[in-house]
């Protein structure tokens, strides 16, 4: 499979669009507004990143086969993981024993591991430069989340306003991996 | 830190693209070190000095001595 990392990314931006559109709109039963949303918060991010950023996975960086084996994994992965989600909400509404509906709950996080994996063979893959750009990146994402809650965390205990914990839970691993994508752009930017 | 990196690839008639993949790394990352935005870690400074058949001190310069 042949494919560039822009056209990847524009197909997760559908294979996430479609469904998080669909749950807006109460078209599919199970799927609620929340993961809607970040469904298709997920799928505008990607279609931004595939539309404004040329290496929008970074493949021109890394040895060929790395970066073609890279962009099938999280192709293969991410699909799989919205297929899962998207099954894991409809059976939660009808599964009842508590440990059962754990690992139902549960389940979409094996794509996700998945695809983490496949980002962390990819890094390993990359020379030292672009190495240091990813850790750099990770930093910058780690700290600006991290401050992100904290900020949330003191104003909320303050009374001033009020998240439900679950969504605020939700949000951590998206928030991340958005904010590290961006950053990649602007750290790079820097050793052109 | 300043570099003759360019001059030395150029003199070979290599891309940088070329020379990225004699030294097993990303165009990005030859581009980097020859415009001095990049200091190469000591392995891949002695990787491109025996590359070239010559020692690190003839390729790179601290700025301040340039």
């Amino acid at each position: 499979m042949c494919v560039t990392g822009r056209r990847a990314t524009a197909v997760l931006a559908v294979v996430f669009g479609v469904p998080g559109v669909a749950g807006l709109l109460a078209l599919v039963p199970g799927l609620d507004l929340q993961t809607s949303i970040v469904l298709c918060v997920g799928a505008l991010l990607l279609a931004g990143m595939a539309a404004t950023n040329r290496d929008p996975m970074g493949t021109d960086v890394a040895p060929p086969a790395v970066g073609r084996r890279y962009v099938r994994e999280l192709v293969v992965t991410m699909t799989a993981y919205v297929l899962v989600l998207a099954a894991s909400l409809w059976l939660l509404k009808r599964v009842d024993p508590p440990l059962l509906r754990a690992l139902v709950a549960l389940a979409p996080l094996l794509p996700i591991w998945l695809a983490v994996r496949a980002v962390l063979r990819y890094m390993r893959a990359l020379d030292e430069m672009q190495q240091r750009i990813e850790l750099e990146s990770l930093g910058i994402a780690t700290v600006v989340v991290s401050m992100l809650y904290m900020t949330g965390g003191l104003l909320q205990s303050a009374g001033l306003f009020q998240v439900p914990g679950e969504d605020a839970m939700i949000w951590v691993f998206p928030l991340i991996s958005g904010v590290y994508g961006i950053a990649r752009g602007v750290v790079a930017r820097r050793y052109e | 830190m300043k570099s003759r990196v360019r001059e030395l690839r150029e003199a070979r008639g290599w891309s940088q693209a070329q020379l990225g993949e004699r030294l097993e790394v990303s165009r990005q990352t030859v581009n980097a070190i020859e415009t001095g935005k990049y200091d190469p870690s000591l392995p891949l400074a002695f990787r491109i000095a025996a590359l070239f058949d010559t020692c690190i001190e003839s390729i790179f310069f601290p700025e301040a001595s340039e």
